[in-house]
Protein backbone atom coordinates (compact mmCIF):
# COMPACT_ATOMS: atom_id res chain seq x y z
CA UNK A 1 0.00 0.00 0.00
CA UNK A 2 1.06 3.79 -0.54
CA UNK A 3 -0.05 7.39 0.76
CA UNK A 4 -2.30 9.75 -0.78
CA UNK A 5 -3.32 12.87 -0.35
CA UNK A 6 -6.54 13.12 1.42
CA UNK A 7 -7.92 16.71 1.66
CA UNK A 8 -10.28 17.78 4.63
CA UNK A 9 -13.72 19.07 2.61
CA UNK A 10 -14.72 20.44 6.15
CA UNK A 11 -11.71 22.83 6.14
CA UNK A 12 -11.25 23.93 2.56
CA UNK A 13 -14.28 24.99 1.96
CA UNK A 14 -14.00 27.54 4.83
CA UNK A 15 -10.65 28.52 2.90
CA UNK A 16 -10.99 28.18 -0.37
CA UNK A 17 -7.23 29.25 -1.23
CA UNK A 18 -7.08 27.07 -4.10
CA UNK A 19 -3.17 26.59 -4.11
CA UNK A 20 -2.48 23.04 -4.11
CA UNK A 21 -4.73 22.69 -7.41
CA UNK A 22 -1.57 25.30 -8.27
CA UNK A 23 1.37 23.63 -6.55
CA UNK A 24 0.59 20.27 -6.82
CA UNK A 25 3.25 18.94 -9.91
CA UNK A 26 0.84 16.37 -11.51
CA UNK A 27 -1.50 17.59 -13.96
CA UNK A 28 -5.34 16.73 -13.34
CA UNK A 29 -4.01 15.62 -10.21
CA UNK A 30 -5.90 17.69 -7.21
CA UNK A 31 -8.78 19.38 -8.60
CA UNK A 32 -11.65 21.50 -7.21
CA UNK A 33 -15.27 21.08 -7.13
CA UNK A 34 -18.54 23.32 -5.79
CA UNK A 35 -20.95 20.81 -5.21
CA UNK A 36 -18.38 19.06 -2.38
CA UNK A 37 -18.33 22.21 -0.09
CA UNK A 38 -21.53 24.14 -1.13
CA UNK A 39 -23.65 20.95 -0.81
CA UNK A 40 -22.63 20.40 2.69
CA UNK A 41 -23.90 23.92 3.68
CA UNK A 42 -20.15 25.87 3.52
CA UNK A 43 -20.01 28.90 1.69
CA UNK A 44 -17.27 27.92 -0.77
CA UNK A 45 -16.44 24.29 -2.64
CA UNK A 46 -13.40 22.10 -1.73
CA UNK A 47 -10.39 20.42 -3.40
CA UNK A 48 -10.23 17.22 -3.76
CA UNK A 49 -7.21 14.86 -4.72
CA UNK A 50 -7.82 12.01 -7.51
CA UNK A 51 -6.12 9.59 -5.93
CA UNK A 52 -4.87 7.05 -9.27
CA UNK A 53 -2.48 9.93 -10.48
CA UNK A 54 -1.56 10.89 -7.16
CA UNK A 55 2.35 9.99 -6.62
CA UNK A 56 2.37 11.00 -3.14
CA UNK A 57 5.27 13.90 -2.99
CA UNK A 58 2.82 15.53 -0.73
CA UNK A 59 4.11 18.67 -1.81
CA UNK A 60 0.46 19.65 -1.72
CA UNK A 61 1.10 19.41 2.23
CA UNK A 62 3.77 21.46 2.67
CA UNK A 63 1.81 24.01 0.67
CA UNK A 64 -1.36 23.68 2.56
CA UNK A 65 0.44 24.08 6.02
CA UNK A 66 3.22 26.66 5.40
CA UNK A 67 2.05 28.60 2.83
CA UNK A 68 -1.90 28.76 3.12
CA UNK A 69 -1.59 27.67 7.19
CA UNK A 70 -5.15 25.74 6.65
CA UNK A 71 -3.48 22.33 7.48
CA UNK A 72 -6.48 20.49 5.67
CA UNK A 73 -4.24 18.21 4.15
CA UNK A 74 -2.96 14.66 5.57
CA UNK A 75 -1.33 11.81 3.86
CA UNK A 76 -3.01 8.52 4.49
CA UNK A 77 -2.62 5.17 3.43
CA UNK A 78 -4.97 4.73 0.37
CA UNK A 79 -6.27 1.06 1.71
CA UNK A 80 -7.74 3.43 4.77
CA UNK A 81 -9.41 5.94 2.38
CA UNK A 82 -12.77 5.19 3.14
CA UNK A 83 -14.09 6.92 -0.32
CA UNK A 84 -11.94 9.07 -2.73
CA UNK A 85 -12.35 10.23 -6.66
CA UNK A 86 -10.98 8.54 -9.43
CA UNK A 87 -10.26 9.59 -12.66
CA UNK A 88 -13.09 7.59 -14.17
CA UNK A 89 -15.80 8.84 -11.84
CA UNK A 90 -14.71 12.56 -12.69
CA UNK A 91 -16.57 15.08 -14.81
CA UNK A 92 -15.48 18.44 -15.78
CA UNK A 93 -18.31 21.25 -16.12
CA UNK A 94 -17.75 24.65 -17.11
CA UNK A 95 -15.96 26.06 -14.05
CA UNK A 96 -15.98 23.32 -11.77
CA UNK A 97 -15.87 19.08 -11.54
CA UNK A 98 -17.99 17.08 -10.24
CA UNK A 99 -16.42 13.76 -8.85
CA UNK A 100 -18.58 10.44 -7.28
CA UNK A 101 -17.10 9.44 -4.96
CA UNK A 102 -16.19 5.37 -4.76
CA UNK A 103 -13.90 2.98 -2.25
CA UNK A 104 -10.46 3.48 -4.48
CA UNK A 105 -9.47 0.17 -3.33
CA UNK A 106 -11.07 -2.42 -5.83
CA UNK A 107 -11.39 -6.45 -4.67
CA UNK B 1 -1.50 22.52 -35.70
CA UNK B 2 -5.02 23.75 -35.05
CA UNK B 3 -7.92 23.68 -33.33
CA UNK B 4 -9.30 20.95 -35.42
CA UNK B 5 -6.33 18.56 -35.10
CA UNK B 6 -8.10 17.57 -31.70
CA UNK B 7 -11.24 16.70 -32.37
CA UNK B 8 -13.12 13.88 -33.54
CA UNK B 9 -14.19 12.67 -36.17
CA UNK B 10 -17.98 11.73 -37.03
CA UNK B 11 -18.79 8.55 -35.35
CA UNK B 12 -15.18 7.95 -33.22
CA UNK B 13 -16.38 9.90 -30.00
CA UNK B 14 -17.33 6.75 -28.28
CA UNK B 15 -14.00 4.76 -29.29
CA UNK B 16 -11.74 7.46 -27.46
CA UNK B 17 -10.70 6.95 -23.72
CA UNK B 18 -12.52 8.90 -21.53
CA UNK B 19 -9.59 11.43 -21.02
CA UNK B 20 -8.88 12.24 -24.72
CA UNK B 21 -12.88 12.88 -24.21
CA UNK B 22 -12.61 15.11 -21.68
CA UNK B 23 -9.37 17.25 -22.95
CA UNK B 24 -11.25 18.22 -26.43
CA UNK B 25 -14.42 18.60 -24.73
CA UNK B 26 -13.20 20.64 -21.58
CA UNK B 27 -9.46 21.27 -21.93
CA UNK B 28 -8.06 24.58 -22.72
CA UNK B 29 -7.93 24.87 -26.52
CA UNK B 30 -9.28 27.58 -28.17
CA UNK B 31 -10.00 29.32 -24.53
CA UNK B 32 -8.00 31.08 -22.41
CA UNK B 33 -7.38 29.71 -18.92
CA UNK B 34 -5.29 30.86 -16.14
CA UNK B 35 -3.52 29.29 -13.38
CA UNK B 36 -6.12 30.82 -10.77
CA UNK B 37 -9.00 28.27 -13.08
CA UNK B 38 -6.30 25.24 -12.25
CA UNK B 39 -8.12 22.07 -10.74
CA UNK B 40 -11.41 23.32 -12.62
CA UNK B 41 -10.73 22.63 -16.55
CA UNK B 42 -8.71 19.39 -18.21
CA UNK B 43 -4.82 19.96 -18.82
CA UNK B 44 -3.25 19.40 -21.71
CA UNK B 45 -0.42 17.42 -19.90
CA UNK B 46 -1.26 14.01 -19.30
CA UNK B 47 -0.15 11.41 -16.62
CA UNK B 48 4.13 10.80 -17.30
CA UNK B 49 6.94 8.92 -15.74
CA UNK B 50 8.68 11.86 -13.76
CA UNK B 51 9.55 11.54 -10.30
CA UNK B 52 7.25 12.19 -7.15
CA UNK B 53 7.27 16.01 -6.21
CA UNK B 54 9.53 16.83 -9.37
CA UNK B 55 9.61 20.64 -9.35
CA UNK B 56 10.85 20.82 -13.18
CA UNK B 57 7.41 18.70 -13.44
CA UNK B 58 5.08 22.02 -11.72
CA UNK B 59 6.64 24.61 -14.18
CA UNK B 60 6.04 22.13 -17.01
CA UNK B 61 2.24 21.86 -16.42
CA UNK B 62 2.28 25.85 -15.29
CA UNK B 63 4.09 26.51 -18.52
CA UNK B 64 1.90 24.25 -20.77
CA UNK B 65 -1.23 26.48 -19.22
CA UNK B 66 0.49 29.67 -19.72
CA UNK B 67 1.01 29.31 -23.31
CA UNK B 68 -1.35 31.77 -25.19
CA UNK B 69 -2.64 29.28 -27.41
CA UNK B 70 -1.85 25.92 -26.99
CA UNK B 71 -3.55 24.66 -30.04
CA UNK B 72 -0.98 27.30 -32.06
CA UNK B 73 2.00 26.21 -30.51
CA UNK B 74 4.64 23.48 -31.20
CA UNK B 75 7.16 22.30 -28.30
CA UNK B 76 10.74 21.57 -29.18
CA UNK B 77 13.08 19.22 -26.34
CA UNK B 78 16.11 17.07 -25.82
CA UNK B 79 17.52 14.27 -23.88
CA UNK B 80 16.99 15.44 -20.10
CA UNK B 81 14.87 14.51 -17.74
CA UNK B 82 12.05 17.26 -19.59
CA UNK B 83 11.23 15.78 -22.06
CA UNK B 84 9.68 12.34 -20.36
CA UNK B 85 6.51 15.10 -19.38
CA UNK B 86 7.17 17.36 -22.62
CA UNK B 87 6.31 14.63 -24.88
CA UNK B 88 3.17 13.78 -22.56
CA UNK B 89 0.80 16.18 -23.63
CA UNK B 90 -1.85 16.95 -26.70
CA UNK B 91 0.73 19.70 -27.70
CA UNK B 92 3.25 18.69 -30.93
CA UNK B 93 6.40 18.01 -29.70
CA UNK B 94 9.56 17.36 -31.58
CA UNK B 95 12.66 15.54 -30.26
CA UNK B 96 15.69 17.20 -31.68
CA UNK B 97 19.34 15.16 -31.10
CA UNK B 98 21.61 16.39 -27.86
CA UNK B 99 22.00 20.14 -28.70
CA UNK B 100 20.15 20.30 -31.79
CA UNK B 101 17.17 22.29 -30.18
CA UNK B 102 17.46 25.38 -31.13
CA UNK B 103 18.90 24.31 -34.33
CA UNK B 104 15.69 22.37 -35.22
CA UNK B 105 13.38 24.99 -33.80
CA UNK B 106 14.99 27.77 -35.84
CA UNK B 107 14.08 25.07 -38.97
CA UNK B 108 10.81 24.93 -37.75
CA UNK B 109 9.68 28.41 -37.06
CA UNK B 110 11.13 29.55 -40.69
CA UNK B 111 8.94 26.85 -42.02
CA UNK B 112 5.99 27.59 -40.14
CA UNK B 113 6.34 31.21 -41.09
CA UNK B 114 6.72 30.34 -44.70
CA UNK B 115 3.60 28.03 -44.55
CA UNK B 116 1.18 29.97 -42.33
CA UNK B 117 2.00 33.87 -43.14
CA UNK B 118 0.80 36.20 -40.39
CA UNK B 119 -0.99 33.55 -38.19
CA UNK B 120 0.68 32.90 -35.19
CA UNK B 121 2.41 29.76 -34.65
CA UNK B 122 4.64 29.70 -31.63
CA UNK B 123 7.82 27.43 -31.53
CA UNK B 124 8.92 26.93 -27.36
CA UNK B 125 11.98 24.70 -26.94
CA UNK B 126 12.17 23.54 -23.43
CA UNK B 127 15.78 21.85 -22.83
CA UNK B 128 17.47 21.07 -19.52
CA UNK B 129 20.59 23.18 -18.69
CA UNK B 130 23.12 20.65 -19.80
CA UNK B 131 21.21 20.94 -23.25
CA UNK B 132 21.34 24.59 -23.57
CA UNK B 133 23.92 25.41 -21.96
CA UNK B 134 26.44 22.70 -22.50
CA UNK B 135 25.67 20.47 -24.72
CA UNK B 136 23.63 22.65 -26.90
CA UNK B 137 25.54 26.06 -25.71
CA UNK B 138 26.57 26.88 -29.44
CA UNK B 139 23.05 25.85 -31.47
CA UNK B 140 21.75 27.93 -28.62
CA UNK B 141 23.79 30.84 -28.86
CA UNK B 142 23.56 31.23 -33.07
CA UNK B 143 19.92 30.94 -32.66
CA UNK B 144 20.05 34.04 -30.89
CA UNK B 145 22.81 36.05 -32.85
CA UNK B 146 20.23 35.34 -35.91
CA UNK B 147 17.11 36.89 -34.25
CA UNK B 148 15.20 33.54 -35.25
CA UNK B 149 11.61 34.38 -33.07
CA UNK B 150 10.75 31.88 -31.15
CA UNK B 151 11.25 30.87 -27.18
CA UNK B 152 14.29 29.19 -25.34
CA UNK B 153 13.18 27.81 -21.71
CA UNK B 154 15.93 25.87 -19.66
CA UNK B 155 15.03 23.82 -17.18
CA UNK B 156 17.50 24.34 -14.70
CA UNK B 157 18.13 21.77 -12.09
CA UNK B 158 21.62 22.51 -12.00
CA UNK B 159 22.81 18.93 -12.59
CA UNK B 160 22.82 15.63 -15.20
CA UNK B 161 19.72 14.06 -13.65
CA UNK B 162 18.91 11.44 -15.87
CA UNK B 163 22.88 9.63 -15.87
CA UNK B 164 23.73 9.41 -12.87
CA UNK B 165 24.68 13.30 -11.02
CA UNK B 166 27.34 14.76 -13.10
CA UNK B 167 27.97 18.50 -12.69
CA UNK B 168 26.90 21.15 -15.33
CA UNK B 169 27.80 23.91 -16.43
CA UNK B 170 24.66 25.70 -14.67
CA UNK B 171 25.42 23.66 -11.12
CA UNK B 172 26.62 26.25 -8.51
CA UNK B 173 30.21 26.56 -7.27
CA UNK B 174 30.97 24.30 -4.42
CA UNK B 175 28.21 21.40 -4.98
CA UNK B 176 28.90 18.37 -4.01
CA UNK B 177 27.47 15.68 -6.56
CA UNK B 178 27.51 11.76 -7.13
CA UNK B 179 29.80 12.38 -9.92
CA UNK B 180 30.75 15.56 -8.64
CA UNK B 181 32.58 14.22 -4.81
CA UNK B 182 35.03 16.53 -4.96
CA UNK B 183 32.63 19.99 -5.70
CA UNK B 184 32.14 21.82 -8.47
CA UNK B 185 35.58 24.22 -8.94
CA UNK B 186 34.06 26.83 -11.50
CA UNK B 187 31.61 29.84 -10.75
CA UNK B 188 27.51 28.98 -12.28
CA UNK B 189 27.43 29.77 -15.66
CA UNK B 190 26.08 33.98 -16.94
CA UNK B 191 23.35 32.19 -18.99
CA UNK B 192 21.26 35.36 -18.73
CA UNK B 193 23.81 37.50 -19.30
CA UNK B 194 24.54 35.77 -22.24
CA UNK B 195 21.48 35.83 -23.63
CA UNK B 196 21.39 39.53 -23.34
CA UNK B 197 24.56 39.77 -24.87
CA UNK B 198 23.37 37.52 -27.83
CA UNK B 199 20.26 39.68 -28.33
CA UNK B 200 18.01 37.92 -26.81
CA UNK B 201 14.58 40.87 -26.82
CA UNK B 202 13.33 39.22 -23.66
CA UNK B 203 14.86 37.63 -20.99
CA UNK B 204 13.77 36.14 -17.51
CA UNK B 205 14.69 34.36 -14.66
CA UNK B 206 11.76 32.54 -12.10
CA UNK B 207 11.27 29.90 -9.67
CA UNK B 208 8.31 27.89 -9.92
CA UNK B 209 7.26 28.64 -6.39
CA UNK B 210 5.35 31.38 -7.97
CA UNK B 211 2.69 30.23 -10.20
CA UNK B 212 1.16 33.75 -11.16
CA UNK B 213 4.39 34.47 -12.59
CA UNK B 214 5.47 31.87 -14.13
CA UNK B 215 2.22 32.23 -16.40
CA UNK B 216 3.03 36.06 -16.83
CA UNK B 217 6.78 35.56 -17.78
CA UNK B 218 6.15 32.56 -20.36
CA UNK B 219 2.63 34.61 -21.34
CA UNK B 220 5.33 37.83 -22.39
CA UNK B 221 8.48 35.52 -23.95
CA UNK B 222 5.92 33.49 -26.62
CA UNK B 223 4.10 36.65 -27.29
CA UNK B 224 7.28 38.28 -28.34
CA UNK B 225 8.97 35.81 -29.73
CA UNK B 226 6.40 36.32 -32.50
CA UNK B 227 7.28 39.41 -33.83
CA UNK B 228 10.26 40.98 -32.10
CA UNK B 229 12.82 38.28 -31.77
CA UNK B 230 14.51 35.44 -29.35
CA UNK B 231 13.00 35.09 -25.82
CA UNK B 232 14.65 33.15 -22.81
CA UNK B 233 13.14 31.98 -20.01
CA UNK B 234 15.71 30.43 -17.00
CA UNK B 235 13.62 28.28 -14.93
CA UNK B 236 15.17 26.91 -11.30
CA UNK B 237 13.57 23.39 -11.01
CA UNK B 238 15.57 21.61 -8.40
CA UNK B 239 16.07 17.96 -8.88
CA UNK B 240 14.72 16.42 -5.67
CA UNK B 241 16.44 12.93 -6.71
CA UNK B 242 19.91 14.33 -7.31
CA UNK B 243 20.31 17.26 -4.13
CA UNK B 244 18.66 14.62 -1.62
CA UNK B 245 15.30 17.38 -1.42
CA UNK B 246 12.65 15.54 0.53
CA UNK B 247 9.88 15.79 -1.60
CA UNK B 248 7.42 17.34 0.71
CA UNK B 249 10.45 20.21 1.19
CA UNK B 250 10.51 20.98 -2.68
CA UNK B 251 8.92 24.36 -2.26
CA UNK B 252 10.81 25.55 0.58
CA UNK B 253 14.04 24.65 -1.27
CA UNK B 254 12.82 26.57 -4.18
CA UNK B 255 12.06 29.77 -1.94
CA UNK B 256 15.89 29.42 -0.51
CA UNK B 257 17.56 29.13 -4.01
CA UNK B 258 15.21 32.25 -5.09
CA UNK B 259 16.36 34.11 -2.22
CA UNK B 260 20.07 32.91 -2.91
CA UNK B 261 20.79 32.71 -6.45
CA UNK B 262 17.53 32.41 -8.38
CA UNK B 263 16.16 36.29 -7.88
CA UNK B 264 13.05 37.14 -10.26
CA UNK B 265 14.99 39.27 -12.95
CA UNK B 266 13.28 40.47 -16.41
CA UNK B 267 14.90 42.29 -19.30
CA UNK B 268 12.52 43.40 -21.76
CA UNK B 269 14.15 45.55 -24.69
CA UNK B 270 12.26 48.76 -25.46
CA UNK B 271 10.91 47.59 -28.71
CA UNK B 272 9.16 44.52 -26.99
CA UNK B 273 8.44 46.97 -24.60
CA UNK B 274 6.59 49.03 -27.10
CA UNK B 275 5.26 45.82 -28.71
CA UNK B 276 3.43 44.22 -25.55
CA UNK B 277 2.28 47.43 -24.77
CA UNK B 278 0.55 48.49 -27.55
CA UNK B 279 -0.55 45.07 -29.59
CA UNK B 280 -1.43 43.47 -26.31
CA UNK B 281 -2.40 45.82 -23.89
CA UNK B 282 0.44 45.29 -21.14
CA UNK B 283 0.28 48.14 -18.71
CA UNK B 284 3.13 47.25 -16.67
CA UNK B 285 5.94 49.17 -19.17
CA UNK B 286 3.75 52.58 -19.64
CA UNK B 287 4.63 53.20 -15.93
CA UNK B 288 8.64 52.51 -16.02
CA UNK B 289 8.68 54.46 -19.65
CA UNK B 290 6.94 57.35 -17.56
CA UNK B 291 9.77 57.58 -15.52
CA UNK B 292 13.55 57.87 -16.86
CA UNK B 293 15.19 56.32 -13.79
CA UNK B 294 13.88 52.53 -14.43
CA UNK B 295 15.76 52.21 -18.11
CA UNK B 296 16.70 48.81 -18.41
CA UNK B 297 20.26 48.25 -17.44
CA UNK B 298 19.24 49.41 -13.78
CA UNK B 299 16.81 46.40 -13.69
CA UNK B 300 19.36 43.99 -14.99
Amino acid sequence: MYLVADINVEICAAKNCKLCTQYCPEANTILYSDELGKDKGFKYGSAYVAVDRCKGCAQCVWVCDNMAKNHAIKMIMIDQLPQAALTENIMYGEKSTTAVLTSPVIG
Amino acid sequence: MSLDYVKFSNGFEKFMPKEYRDMVEHGPFGRKVTVSQMGSFKEVLEEHPMCAGCAMTLFIRLAMIAFPNPEDTITVGTAGCGRLAISQAAIPFVYGNYGDQNGVASGLSRGLRLRFGDKPKDVVVMAGDGGTADIGLQQVLHSWFRKERFTTIMLDNEVYGNTGGQESGMTNKGAVLKMAPLGKKFEKMDMVQLAKVAGCAYVATVVPNNPRRVESVIKKAVLVAREIGPSYIQAYTSCNIEYAIPTDKVMEDAKAVENDRYQFMEYVSEEAKQYLTERYGYKEFLAKQAAPAASISGKA
